[in-house]
Formats: C-alpha cells, structure tokens, sequence
C-alpha cells in the first residue's frame, strides 16, 4: 500500500520531469531541432553507459535507506565512496598484474575499507552517542582529504595510475536479446550486482523480520526493545548494510574507471550525495530509489555525449544540478518525504 | 466476583498458587533506592492492583518483572521457578507480558505487524515474513479473547482504546500467562474503563492472571482482589480489596491521613472576565474540533472542563490563549473584544497559560530554568528595558518562583531537562501565577505530577481564586475538575454536553455526559 | 551566578557545562594530533622519499610526525609573512565560523555556508565590477565601493540563507539536506552564470574580471594580502552576535524558536518568522565572508573557491557553536591551513593532511560520550552535562 503509493509519486515526479521537458522543447525556439538530435543520442550504448554510472548512485543510495531506517542518519554516504574508490585502486595497484580475478579482490578490498571505516561510525554514534550528522560530515570531510593524500603518497599525485577496468561480462543468449541484452546482459560484473540488488533490498526491507525490526527501530526504538529485539544490533546492522553498499558502489566505480581521480570531489563527485537526494525523492523505497539514480545518472550521461553533437550548447553545469533542485522541489512541494520519526536520535537501552 | 475468582484460581494443580512470586527485591540507581527489599506476590488467576504515589517504585518493580531492569538484590520466581531475566524476551519466555503506560506500538505499521513484531511467524525457511499467518493469527486471537479489531489498520488509524487492545493482544501472542498493566485507564472515559474490566474477565476465565498498575485508589478497589501498596520504594502492605476502606489505603499510600476535600470558600465576585460566545475552532487537518461553544468566566471563579482527551479541549484552549485562531465567534477579556489579538497581545493584556505539553510548550528543555523563567514575560516591561532583557529582574523573579513554589533545585542554571515533571510544572506554574494575571488557563495542570506537588499546585490555584482571578480549568482527571471547579462543563466532540454543579452531579452522570450521552436518556448500565 | 551578568564570560567560563566543553575541544585536538601522527607516520612506510626522515626495526619512515607539527607551527607563525597569511585565514574563517554558530546556537544546522559564501563573494566581485567603473579611483571610491560590496554579499547570502529558513519552517524540510542542496546548487549556478554570461570572457578560466586596486583592503603585513580591518571586523561581528543572543529580547526570541519553535509560539513569539530570522543571518554571514575573500584575498571571482565554508563547520563545533569561542577556533584553523603549505615545502607529506585532521578534529568534538567515558575510567567521573547548542 504504501510501496505503491511511493511508486506513484515517483512515477508522478518522473512524469512531470518528462512533461516540463517535453515543454521547454515546444517553447523555447531552437530546442526542438536540439531535442531531436538528443534522441539520435540514446541508443544501446548510452543506456548502457547510464547504467554504469548509475551504480555508484543506486548503491550510495539504497544503502542509505537502511542506515536512516535503522535510525542512524549516515550522511557520510560520499565519503564511503570515496574510501572504497580509492581503496580499491590502491589493492588493485599493490597487487599488480590485470586478471579478473585481482579485480574481484579489488573489488573486496574497497568493500572492506568501507565496512571498517562504516563499522567506526557505527560504533562513534552508538556507544559514544555521537551527533550523527557531525560524525557523518567528518567522514566525509575525513575521507576527502585521505584519499587524494594517500594518492599522492603512493602514487606522488593526486591522481593514480591506470590499473585496468572491469570488462563487460556477456551473459550466454541472454545478451543475444536486441538492445536488452546488450543494455542489461553485456555489463560489468558492478552492474549485475547493483540489479540484483535492487529487488533483493526491497524483500529485505518489506518481506523480512529483519526489514521489520528495522523500520521499527527507526520509528520508535523503545517498542522495538520492549518487544525483546536488541536495537543495538539491528542499528548496527543497518549501518553496516549502508556501508557494504557503499563499498560496492565506491569500488564498482572506480574498478569500472580503472583510475582514482583525487583533485577537486575526487572521481566520485558528489555521487553519494545524489545517492542521498534519490531516496528522499523516493521516500525510502530502494526501487524508487534505483529509478531516481538511474535517471539522474542517465541525465549525467546525455550531458557527456551533448558535448559530442555539434550545433547542441547544453550547459552540463545546469544539468548537473537537477538531481539537488529536484530533491528540493520534492522535500518543499512534493508532500512530505516522511523520516523516520527516531531517525537522528541516540537510544539508550534502560539497563 | 471476588470468590469466584479465588475458586477458578485453586483449582488448576501448578507446583505453586502464585504465578509470580517476588522476594527481597532491591533496586538502587545512582544516589536513589528505588525498590526497597520488596516482598510481592500474585496469585494465579487473579487481578492484582499495585497502587502508590509517582515514584513510589511500581513501575520500576514491574519494569524487573518484566526484564527491563536487573533487581540489584532479590530474585523473581515464575509459577514457583526462581528466573533471572536479562532482557524481556526472557520475561516474556516466561509468560510475563506488559503493556505500558505509553503505548509502545509503531504508528506506521499494521495491527498484526506490532502484534507479532519481534516473533514474526516466517515461511521460505524463516527467509520472508508471512504477512497472512500474522494476520490470521491476529484475528484469531482478538475472536478468542472477542476484542473487536481489524488486524490490517495501521496503528495511526486506531483509537486509543483500540491501541490497548493491540498491547495486550501483542502480549498473549507472545504466550503471556501473566498480563501487568501500567496505569491502563489513565487515557479511558468510564464507560470504557468498564470495557477494560469487562476484558480482565474474559482474560481470567482463560486462566490469566492480571497485574495492574495505578494510583487511583477507586479503581484498586472496584476490580482488583488483592492490592499491594508502595511507598517511598518499600511494600507497605498487601490487602484483600474486600478487607480494605479507600481512606485505609491513602494513608497507607501517603503516609499519613489524607482529606479528600479541599475546601473551597466562597469569594466575593466581580463580573464577567472572559466571555465566550458561540466558539468554532479547526484542529491542524481542518476538521472542526471546537463547534459552536460559549460560557463566561468571573473574576475569583473557577470554571472547569472535563471530558475524555481530544473532545476538542486542546483547540479550545489554544484559540482561548490565542495560539490558533478561531474560525467564528468572539472571545472578549476584560470587556475589550480580543478574538483578534495575537499571542502577544494576550499575555500583555494579562493572559497566563499553564499548557498541557510541558516538555514542549511551555518549558524549553535546553534552557536553563532562569532562561525558562523569561519565556512568555520578555516583552513585559517588568522583564525588559527596551530591546535588552533586565536578567536582573528576571533572576530576581525566578528566585522567588523557585523559593516560594518549592522548585528543586532551587539553582537558576540547571537545565530545564534535569529536573523531575513535578519541579518543571511547579517552575511553569509559579512563573505563570506570580505575575499577577486576570485570567489563568490550566490545562491538565498536574499530569505527569507526584501527588506532593498536586496538592500543592490545587491550593496555588485556590488561592488565585481567593485573589479574585478568573481561571479556566481543563482537566481529563475528573476528580480534580469536580473539585476546584465552581462550574463545571464537559466537553463531548466538540460541544460541552452540559454544564453542571460539581458538587451536585454523581459521577456516572459526568461519565455518561463525557461519552456523550445525556443521563435522562438513560442509557446508563450501572 | 552573578545577578547582573548571568551570560557574562566570566560566569560562562566556570560554568560546568562550558568549562566541559572546553576540556573536550582541547582534548579532540590532542586525539586528532595523536591520530593524524600515526597516519603520516605508517604513511611514511609507503610513500617513496631520496632519504628516509628515520629507521626503525629497518624500516624506512619518510616522514617524522614530531617534524611535521614543528614544521606546521613554524609555518603558521614561524614569521612576519606566515603569521599574515594564517591570521588572513582566520579573519574569514571568523565569519564562516560565526555563520554556523549562529544557526547552531539556535538549534539549527546550516551546512549551506559555502554555497552562501560562494553567492555573496560572487556578488560583490560583480558589484565592484559594475560600479567601479564609475568612482573615482581614490580613497573616496574605496569608502563607497567596499561598504557596497559587503552590503551586496550580506544580503545575497541572507537571501540564500533564508531560502532553507523557510522550507524549514513552512514545509518541514530538514535544514542539513536542504543546505546541502543548495550548496550544489549555488556552486553551479555561480559556475554556469560567470562562465556564460558574466564572467571574464577573455580567458578560458571560468572567473570575473578582477577588482580595481581602489576596492582591495590594503595589506597590513608586506608580502601578504591579509588586512587587520577585517580581523577586527571579523572579532567585532563575534562580540556583536553573543552579546545578540544573550542580552536581547530579539536574541532569546531567536533562539527560543530553532529549539523549541512550539515554546516560542506559546511565548507569543512567531516561530516560523524567526527560524526564517536565523538561518537569513546565517547566510548573512557567509556572504560578508564571500565578500572578504574577494576584497583581500583574491581580488576576483573564480570557480573552486576554497572550503572556508565546510571549514566554518569545524570551526564552530570546535568553538562549541559559542560566539566567542569562534574566535580561537578559528585561530586554530586559520594556522592549519597557514602552515600546511610549509609541510609540503619543507617535507613533502600532502598538505591534504591538514583536510585530515580537520576531519578528526570535528569527529573528536562531537563524541563528548567518548571523553566522558575516558574521564569516568579515569576516575574523574562527570555527570553528563549536556551539549549546548
């Protein structure tokens, strides 16, 4: 009931967005012509980019859902991309030589850097009661000034070398499929798992004991105890599960760049904070959370390839802030995005 | 009753009559005994009342029952099994159930997902949740225990009646055997207070046995069969309900002999100070909460509301004190028309408000109590000199609100937040009487407050009276409107039912006027 | 408590729960001092250097953490110059760092202080460009031009701070996810508009045009940019803003409204207004510090402006969001990043270090839990006093 109701409105925020657009086309002269020439752009290989950078997004994203349902606010979702981007590279880097399997463990790698730096935060706003959006900021100021710090150490700049990349990994007839199977079926070992791990986070969250101990310790801790459930633990695991995305997010990012970019908001460029407005918009539903990211990463890819079609001047500037307007469009108009009624807060257990 | 009871009790063959059994309990917390060497014991299949002032220890002593404090000294038996609880899964394991005061009951969720929150039935394995098997075996035992609830409303859309059942249905889900109840009629009109007796019937004829909460001494008597009392964290006696006089257990609750009546003098009075007329009010969704009301107030009156919370009391206030405006009608104070004034205006003109929600509305939790002391004052020019606050005079004038309303700690630097509900209500109330208003509106002025302060609050209250102010009592205790108030009106969806003489109206009269019933129509059942 | 001066330093200072705050904030910085060592130091291990600043166990270390902060203070304060350019830093963190404490000290968290920067220093570097042109190249036109062009940065960043003041208090949005938005927001905005349309088209960076000689602060220490005006500025809007909150009516009424915006009701005080009220000074704030930095520090407008804003953040919960413990909060800062360009000089190991500590520092303060439990094994057992703030 509520799940369709948040798919809905997203649907309905997707749908206006596409009206708005459809109308600045028609009214402002010259766009069409551009809109047309945009549409020549989305082809196989576009979605297929638009999934890879939905990745990072999605996962920042979904993971973030289960941290604030826990009741533990993570804001630092950014700062763990940034950790488990540059870990990831670094393992690839140490470990040298470009099998898949040196990917794999790479990929691990970010994923455990994340888990650790996620588990300290975890610890930091449960045992010592930390503020959370304090101690969030701090791994994220933390993180981005570590990671283009250690890069210089290994690699004396900001940036590190070039490790290799994830190749797309066909899936047998599968791919075969026109246009599906080279979008969803010829992709990088990150992108499976982020769409398996769209429908897995939403059974986890609605259809699971674990989902409901969950939501329950973000909305009122204390019954939740009462009812003999540790809410330490399920705090805890919450966090963590947004850290393991996170990991996965950060890691799938960089490994399907082959590079650390540290300059300026390192290679991640705000991604975990877009992964933030996209769970917002979708009120804590990790489906509607996957549409946002993947709309929000698809626009990120248009702006890439405008730049390739002559005659077309789109500011991608402009384009990039769309993400943060709309979520302050939904939170301001859009009815409420309801958080967790405990989410923020520091709870004691009575003994 | 009483008999019968004791007779379906003795007849089961458990190792021992007692379905819990407590010795010797002793729990301190820092600088505080708050049980004292406690003997308590139950017997099975019968309700057991546990009464005693605030912080007397009957919720910490059922709070260790129930797993959610360890007892320092002592220990617990269980149908005659010694038990150490470590968390109140364990309690629950054991077959102890509770149902709190607040309810704990997550507002977003469904009837059956709090029911079996924490013991979901599962399927796949124990992989998914079976949100059928919840609802099922929700519905099967609200039939069985003939509760009327629909298992697939969310909380938020249930009645606060509704919600108790939930608790106590989440509670015998979980195999509670025995069943404490803390404080259970506190939010209940009479009518269904005597549903909820109703349903201990029901409960002790499935061989349940009921424990319950309260420090109304009227209530101990009419459904419990026996009734420990607590004072000051010791067990002073435990007593057959049917052995035992209602002045009998006030002393032994306080500590001393207690008179139930304050003595109100008549006082000389002045005309009308507050007029209302014809009163509509909307609550925050727009639906009329307050239709169509009007009374008047004189000076040295107390003019009393009673009724069941959320008959639109909130929102009669509100608009009174001028935090909501009204959609009709006229409010005129001191014969001057103030239905348009703002807030500010209405504490200028000598407006004092004593608020329901203290924690909230009337104290900030984070200010210390001489910040606190200024809230709603600064723009008197006895607190102020122009844009700068005189913290002169405000410490002076909290200092004597502190000293002569007993507030501790009498330390102007606490915070608000560390200080108990009796002293942050005694700290609002000095702050709100001392400075000399012509109306005071006192909503549910002793809630959440010891009887020591209540005492203490009522004889502020009739001494303002005596002064000659007007004051408007809003109250869900009954006995406490019946009491103070010269008049006293009940409030039922909106309309005050009727206003009546507090001293000639019985209380089942009031109880039906609150259910929104007239006592001619006769629908009365007792 | 004295009668006379309930919110006065001196009573402040042996007040408990200050004197507490302070013990945490001085103990933050010695963890995130302890933490940052051990990081440059396994640093060390990695990094590759011509000579190793020490051997241990045959391992070589390329950097020594005892070198680093003797190098760090010598940078910030090791002479004339470098003392001008951490005390440049301060003066603006003073006014980032006010701008937080003042929605902080009033219950609100405004994380949009860079984005009001980056608005207010836009602002004004357009300002002086439009109007310079047209005043007299003397000290007369530095009189006009430099109150004109704070007064321009105040208010863009009171406007854009008032943005988030009002979707607070009159749709309930969240004020940390909207700040954040909106510093994204006015980061683009300010990118796509100089780039596009105002900016300085004859080169491919995306900045304006600088500002004449006539409306730069003039150099107080030779060889550095930094002007004493706006450090005494800067120090006064601090002493302006506590004696705000704890003398006036207007303050309290403030305050009272980001805690608690039902008791300001119920004080007869428009909540929602002075929620909008707060978080428009805030952004004031981060405007004039927008402004400063075009007026001493670079002369222009240009894209990257650096995190002085997100700086503020750390400044303030440093300062336990105090007004006056701004003050050596931002000293502290301002000698960071004074010093971080001679830890780099001098022994190589990446000024982003200083990016690190900040991060720690920030961590430290804001688990007070943490030192009490330290101090209550310790056997100096406080009772939990709460936060201010």
């Amino acid at each position: 009931m509520a799940d369709q109701r948040t798919v809905r409105r997203t649907a309905g925020i997707v749908a206006g967005l596409l009206i708005a657009l459809v109308f600045l086309l028609v009214i402002v002269p010259g766009a069409l012509a551009i809109g047309l020439k945009l549409l020549g752009i989305i082809d196989a290989s576009y979605a297929r980019s638009a999934l890879r950078l939905t990745v990072p997004i999605a996962f920042a994203g979904m993971g973030g859902i289960f941290a604030e349902k826990s009741g533990v606010i993570n804001i630092g979702l950014e700062g763990l991309l940034i950790i488990s981007a540059f870990s990831a590279i670094a393992v690839m880097w140490f470990i040298g030589g470009g099998g898949a399997g040196a990917r794999i463990v790479a990929l691990f790698g970010g994923v455990l850097a994340s888990l650790v730096v996620t588990l300290l935060f975890a610890i930091i706003c449960i045992e010592f009661k930390a503020d959370q959006i304090v101690a969030g900021l701090a791994v994220w100021l933390i993180a981005l000034g570590f990671a283009p710090f250690g890069s210089i150490v290994i690699w004396e700049t900001v940036n590190s070398d070039s490790v290799g990349s994830f190749d797309p990994l066909a899936v047998p007839l599968l791919s075969e499929v026109p246009y599906v199977g080279e979008v969803l079926f010829t992709a990088t070992p990150p992108v499976y798992l982020m769409l398996a791990a769209v429908p897995f986070s939403w059974y986890l969250l609605n259809r699971t004991a674990f989902g409901k101990h969950l939501q329950a310790s973000g909305e009122d801790p204390k019954t939740l105890d009462t009812a003999g459930v540790s809410v330490r633990k399920v705090r805890y695991m919450g966090v963590l599960l947004s850290g393991l995305y996170c990991g996965i997010g950060g890691a799938g990012l960089a490994l399907n760049a082959g590079q650390f970019v540290g300059g300026g908001e390192t290679i991640t460029s705000g991604r975990g904070w877009i992964g933030l407005t996209t769970y917002l918009i979708a009120n804590y539903n990790p489906v509607g959370a996957f549409l946002a990211s993947f709309g929000f990463a698809g626009l990120d890819a248009l702006q890439l390839q405008i730049q390739r079609v002559p005659g077309v001047e789109l500011s991608s500037t402009l384009i990039e802030i769309i993400p943060y307007a709309a979520v302050l469009v939904v939170l301001a108009f859009v009815g409420k995005t309801r958080m967790p009624e405990s989410a923020g807060e520091h709870y004691e257990s009575e003994d | 009753m009483s008999d019968q009871r004791g007779v379906r009790a003795g007849n089961e063959g458990r190792e021992s009559k007692y379905a819990v059994k407590m010795d010797g309990i002793t729990k301190r917390f820092p600088g505080v005994v708050a049980n004292d060497d406690v003997d308590f014991a139950v017997e099975r299949g019968t309700v057991h009342a546990l009464v005693g002032e605030n912080g007397a220890g009957k919720t910490t002593l059922m709070n260790i029952l129930y797993g959610l404090y360890e007892p320092t000294e002592g220990t617990v038996h269980v149908d005659g099994v010694p038990r150490e609880f470590d968390s109140p899964r364990d309690a629950m394991d054991a077959g102890i159930g509770m149902i709190h005061q607040h309810f704990m009951l997550i507002e977003p969720m469904t009837v059956a997902e709090n029911v079996v929150l924490g013991a979901e039935p599962t399927k796949l394995f124990g992989l998914l949740t079976d949100e059928d098997a919840a609802v099922e075996v929700t519905r099967d035992l609200a039939e069985k225990y003939g509760f009327d609830i629909d298992p697939t409303d969310r909380i938020r859309e249930t009645s606060v009646g509704e919600q108790q059942r939930v608790e106590i249905l989440k509670a015998l889900y979980r195999g509670a055997e025995t069943l404490i109840l803390d404080e259970p009629t506190a939010v209940l009109t009479p009518q269904e207070v005597e549903g909820l007796y109703g349903m201990f019937d029901e409960l002790l004829g499935e061989g349940k046995t009921i424990i319950f909460i309260t420090h109304k001494l009227g209530e101990a008597l009419r459904a419990a069969d026996r009734i420990s009392v607590l004072r000051d964290g010791e067990l002073i006696a435990t007593v057959r309900a049917d052995e035992t006089t209602r002045e009998d257990l006030a002393s032994m609750m306080v500590g001393r002999d207690v008179l139930f009546d304050v003595s109100s003098e008549a006082v000389e009075r002045g005309g009308a100070t507050l007029a209302v007329e014809d009163l509509v009010v909307d609550d925050d969704r727009g639906i009329r909460a307050v239709d169509g009301v009007s009374f008047s107030i004189e000076d040295g009156e107390v003019f009393g509301v009673a009724g069941v919370d959320g008959n639109g009391q909130a929102e009669l206030v509100e608009a009174l004190t001028g935090l909501r405006s009204a959609t009709s009608g006229t409010i005129t104070f001191d014969g001057e028309d103030v239905t348009d004034h703002s807030r500010r205006q209405r504490i200028a003109d000598g407006m004092s408000y004593v608020a329901e929600d203290r924690q909230h509305r009337s104290l900030v939790m984070e200010y210390d109590l001489l910040r606190n002391g200024l809230l709603g004052c600064q723009r008197l020019p006895a607190f102020s000199n122009g844009p700068l606050v005189d913290w002169e005079a405000t410490g002076q004038y909290v200092d004597d609100v502190l000293e002569q309303y007993d507030v501790r700690p009498p330390d102007r630097s606490a915070l608000a937040r560390s200080l108990s509900g009796g002293n942050q209500q005694k700290l609002v109330v000095g702050r709100e009487f001392e400075r000399d208003p012509s109306l005071v509106v006192a909503a549910q002025p002793t809630r959440g407050v010891d009887i020591g302060s209540i005492e203490f609050i009522h004889n502020r209250l009739l001494d303002l009276r005596a002064e000659g102010t007007a004051i408007l009592l809003v109250s869900s205790k009954l006995e406490e409107v019946q009491r103070l108030s010269d008049r006293m009106a009940v409030m039922y969806d909106g309309r005050f039912m009727d206003v009546v003489d507090p001293d000639e109206v019985t209380e089942e009269e009031v109880g039906l006027l609150m259910a929104g019933q007239h006592p001619d129509g006769g629908a009365g059942d007792r | 408590m004295s009668g006379r001066d309930p919110g006065g330093l001196l009573d402040r200072l042996v007040d408990a729960t200050v004197l507490e705050r302070i013990v945490i904030s001085i103990a933050s910085l010695v963890f995130a001092i302890v933490v940052g060592g051990v990081i440059v130091t396994v640093s060390g291990t990695v990094a590759t250097c011509r000579e190793p600043a020490f051997v241990l166990a045959s391992r070589e270390f390329c950097y020594d953490p005892i070198e680093l902060y003797r190098t760090l203070f010598d940078g910030a304060f090791g002479s004339l110059i470098n003392l001008g350019l951490t005390l440049q830093e301060t003066s603006i963190l003073l006014f980032t760092g006010l701008s937080v404490a003042v929605a902080f000290r009033a219950g609100l968290f405004n994380i949009g202080t860079q984005g009001q920067m980056v608005l207010g220093a836009l602002g004004s570097a357009l300002t002086i460009g439009w109007v310079a042109p047209s005043l007299p190249e003397n000290i007369a036109g530095t009189l006009v031009i430099v109150p004109l062009a704070v007064l321009v940065a105040t208010v863009v960043g009171g406007l854009y701070g008032a943005l988030p003041g009002v979707m607070k208090a009159y749709a309930d949005a969240h004020e940390v996810i909207t700040t954040i938005m909106l510093n994204f927001v006015a980061m683009g905005v300010a990118f796509y508009l100089v780039r596009n349309h105002v900016g300085d088209m004859t080169t491919d960076s995306v900045q304006t045009t600088p500002i004449p000689e006539f409306a730069r602060l003039p150099p107080t220490i030779d060889g550095t940019r930094f002007s004493v005006l706006v450090l005494l500025f800067g120090l006064l809007a601090a002493v302006l803003i506590y004696l705000l909150y704890e003398r006036t009516v207007v303050g309290y009424d403030l305050r009272t409204s980001g805690l608690a915006p039902e008791a300001a009701d119920y004080g007869g005080v428009d909540a929602k207004r002075n929620i909008v009220g707060s978080m428009s000074l805030s952004g004031a704030l981060g405007g004039i510090a927008g402004a400063m930095y075009v007026l001493m520090v670079h002369y222009r407008w240009e894209t990257d402006m650096p995190a002085l804003g997100f700086d503020g953040i750390a400044v303030s919960i440093l300062a336990g969001n105090n007004p006056l413990g701004v003050i050596p909060a931002a000293l502290l800062f301002g000698a960071l990043k004074g010093g971080s360009l001679q830890i780099d000089f001098a022994l190589g190991i990446p000024p982003e270090l200083v990016e690190v500590l900040r991060g720690f520092i920030i961590l430290f303060v804001a688990m007070p839990e943490f030192f009490r439990m330290i101090g209550s094994y310790a056997g100096y057992g406080t009772e939990g006093g709460e936060t201010d703030g």
